[in-house]
């Protein structure tokens, strides 16, 4: 109950435009299959490009697909590559930037060099070439910019660490003869991670412009599964006629991106404490007070 | 006194390579000190002298380049892996900053527990028992196991850090300015734990600070150290009351007094300059270029550690003359 109030707590100082808009995204995406109204898949030659009826909200495309149900799935196809591609690409990250700043010396040098290769070459490019090798496909394009995206987390996470390791606590956990494997899973690992996944956040709204910009040049997910940058591409032969088309998938990723990276600099502020109000630290005082007992005999 | 040392450190020497090329920080050199069980030892000198790094050493945070550390006789060098954190638990260390000392995730109960696991005590309420009893022996109320140990004051902090380092019973306590991040108020109460602890334990203690009345107060010997060696060694009475050693003398002098009477007849600072970088320490005795009793004969050769009395030695070659009181570095000083 204590917890879930913090939670609330935490939730109500985030901008609230945000939030919402993440946590529609995040709704559509999770339950798209159940909400999407229509088949998004399904065909109507007749009905083609017609505009918002009480059947189609928000009309249909060239073949007479549902676009209300497309924008949903599509927020689906989107949210499950974003996310696999974040946890690979944090996966690797964190390990390579723990296990840097837990041994330093030669194996930081080492780690960190393949580090920097990875990030002075453009994330696109490199997702580019791994899809030109491998050839264009759902999971080549999650591996593709997992590949892209790991060094920037391997540098967070390696700074993170090597601040940890450098903390007295961990210093003392050493003069207890706590073993390595304590300190790097019971101490290291969990702080590296709580600080990282905050970066994570403003993240995702760059890997959501990736995925479709990948699957805009047909390099990403392939027809006919409907994802946001691919349906830009469907529409661009009738921007002219038919603008809508354009603009409703392209609104729904530009929310998308602003949302998440509004979200994740709020996050990243609101980890600054806030000061207290009077009362609440008259409170605590009291309470912090009534701990030691030594305030009579010492 | 006839008992064995519990702690034996024989000519220990760290040094760090210097940013300088081919050069080292001679940090810690040919120290060599002795702690009996059940005693407080003070280790005083300047900022950068190197007493902290000297108990880094010896509790292993630090590697030493040379010498060794005996714990009950035993060379901890020769021990390795987890027979060494095995050995080395018996040595604890104090941190001077109780904020960062303790992992912020953790509860109280938390931290201490997880001292007791890596200490081997296997049964949860044996652990629980134990956590309960630890916070007692600290001045602590059981309920603040459950909170979390950035909600505590400095103090609290401290006692739970001293908790946690009993935890595992240690036979030397080393303690790196324990109560110098701490108000004036919760000062005396941690140092009275202090006492405590090692009268009803008998851990021995070695309590480096810059607060030499602490020191006199609480330590039965003191060791002064400057520049990286010791320089004097004593009973702290006799040490406070006849210091041999120019560095000494010098050192005690500079301690504001608490009679303002006599701190006003005080002539201005007494100690001159910056102390010399530890990069390229002086040859002979490493306070001549501070000293004002400083002879030719002192650039020549390390200053031998002359005794004076029963356990009271100073490396000084006018050691001798200074602690009959015939002549003294403040008096050159004053003139």
């Amino acid at each position: 109950m204590n917890m879930l109030k913090t939670i609330l707590a935490q939730i109500n100082k985030m901008p609230r435009a945000a939030l919402i808009t993440i946590g529609l995204f995040l709704a559509l995406g999770i339950f798209a299959p159940w909400i999407a109204p229509q088949d998004p898949s399904a065909q109507n030659l007749l009905d083609a490009g017609g505009g918002p009826s009480a059947a189609h909200w928000l009309g249909t495309d060239n073949l007479g697909r549902d676009t209300l149900s497309r924008l949903i799935i599509a927020a689906n196809t989107s949210l499950v590559s974003v996310g696999s591609v974040l946890i690979i690409a944090m996966t690797i990250g964190i390990l390579m930037g723990t296990i840097a700043g837990y041994h330093r010396g030669w194996v930081d040098d080492l780690l960190m060099r393949i580090v920097d290769v990875g990030l002075s070459i453009p994330s696109l490019i490199t997702a580019l070439a791994v899809i030109g090798i491998v050839g264009p496909g759902y999971w080549t394009m999650v591996m593709a910019l997992s590949l892209a995206w790991w060094p920037m987390s391997g540098r967070i996470s390696r700074g993170v660490a090597v601040s940890i390791m450098s903390k007295p606590h961990i210093e003392a956990l050493r003069v207890l003869g706590a073993s390595p494997w304590r300190i790097y899973f019971g101490h290291l690992l969990p702080g590296t991670i709580g600080q990282v996944m905050v970066y994570a956040t403003a993240d995702a709204g760059t890997a959501a412009l990736a995925v479709a910009t990948l699957s805009f040049l047909g390099l990403g997910i392939q027809p006919p599964t409907p994802e946001w940058g691919q349906m830009l591409v469907d529409a661009l032969p009738y921007l002219e006629s038919d603008p809508r088309q354009v603009l409703l998938p392209g609104f729904a990723l530009t929310a998308a991106v602003i949302g998440f990276n509004i979200l994740g600099e709020s996050i990243a502020l609101n980890r600054i404490p806030k000061p207290l109000t009077r009362r609440m630290l008259a409170l605590r005082r009291a309470e912090v007070a009534s701990w030691g007992k030594e305030n009579s005999n010492a | 006194m006839n008992l064995s040392p519990v702690l034996k450190v024989e000519n220990l020497q760290t040094r760090f390579k210097s940013v300088q090329r081919g050069k080292f920080v001679h940090a810690v050199d040919d120290v060599s000190i002795e702690l009996f069980p059940g005693e407080i030892v003070g280790l005083v000198g300047e900022s950068g002298c190197g007493k902290s790094t000297l108990g880094r050493s010896i509790v292993g945070l630090e590697k030493a380049t040379a010498g060794r550390v005996l714990l009950d006789g035993v060379d901890l060098s020769t021990l390795s892996g987890a027979a060494l954190r095995k050995s080395r638990r018996a040595l604890q260390y104090v941190f001077q900053d109780p904020y960062s000392s303790l992992n912020d995730r953790q509860t109280v109960g938390e931290a201490i527990d997880e001292a007791l696991i890596i200490d081997g005590l296997r049964d949860p309420t044996a652990r629980e028992r134990r956590t309960k009893e630890l916070l007692d022996q600290v001045g602590l109320v059981s309920v603040v196991k459950d909170r979390h140990t950035r909600e505590l004051s400095g103090g609290q902090r401290q006692r739970v850090a001293i908790a946690r380092s009993l935890a595992v019973n240690p036979r030397v306590l080393i303690c790196d300015e324990p109560v110098s991040a701490l108000d004036l108020s919760i000062r005396a109460q941690v140092m009275n734990l202090f006492l405590r602890l090692q009268k009803d334990l008998g851990v021995a203690c070695l309590f480096i600070a810059h607060d030499l009345a602490l020191v006199r107060q609480a330590a039965s010997r003191t060791y002064v150290m400057y520049l990286g060696k010791i320089v004097e060694h004593g009973p702290s009475q006799e040490l406070y009351d006849h210091p041999s050693h120019p560095y000494a003398q010098m050192l005690l002098a500079s301690a504001p007094e608490v009679d303002p009477r006599i701190e006003k007849s005080r002539r201005g600072p007494l100690m001159i300059g910056e102390i010399p970088s530890p990069t390229n320490p002086p040859s002979g005795c490493r306070f001549r270029t501070r000293c004002p009793l400083a002879v030719d004969a002192c650039a020549q050769a390390l200053p031998p550690a002359i005794s004076l009395s029963a356990d009271h030695d100073a490396s000084c070659l006018l050691a001798a003359e200074l602690h009959r009181g015939s002549r003294s570095a403040l008096a050159i000083q004053a003139a």
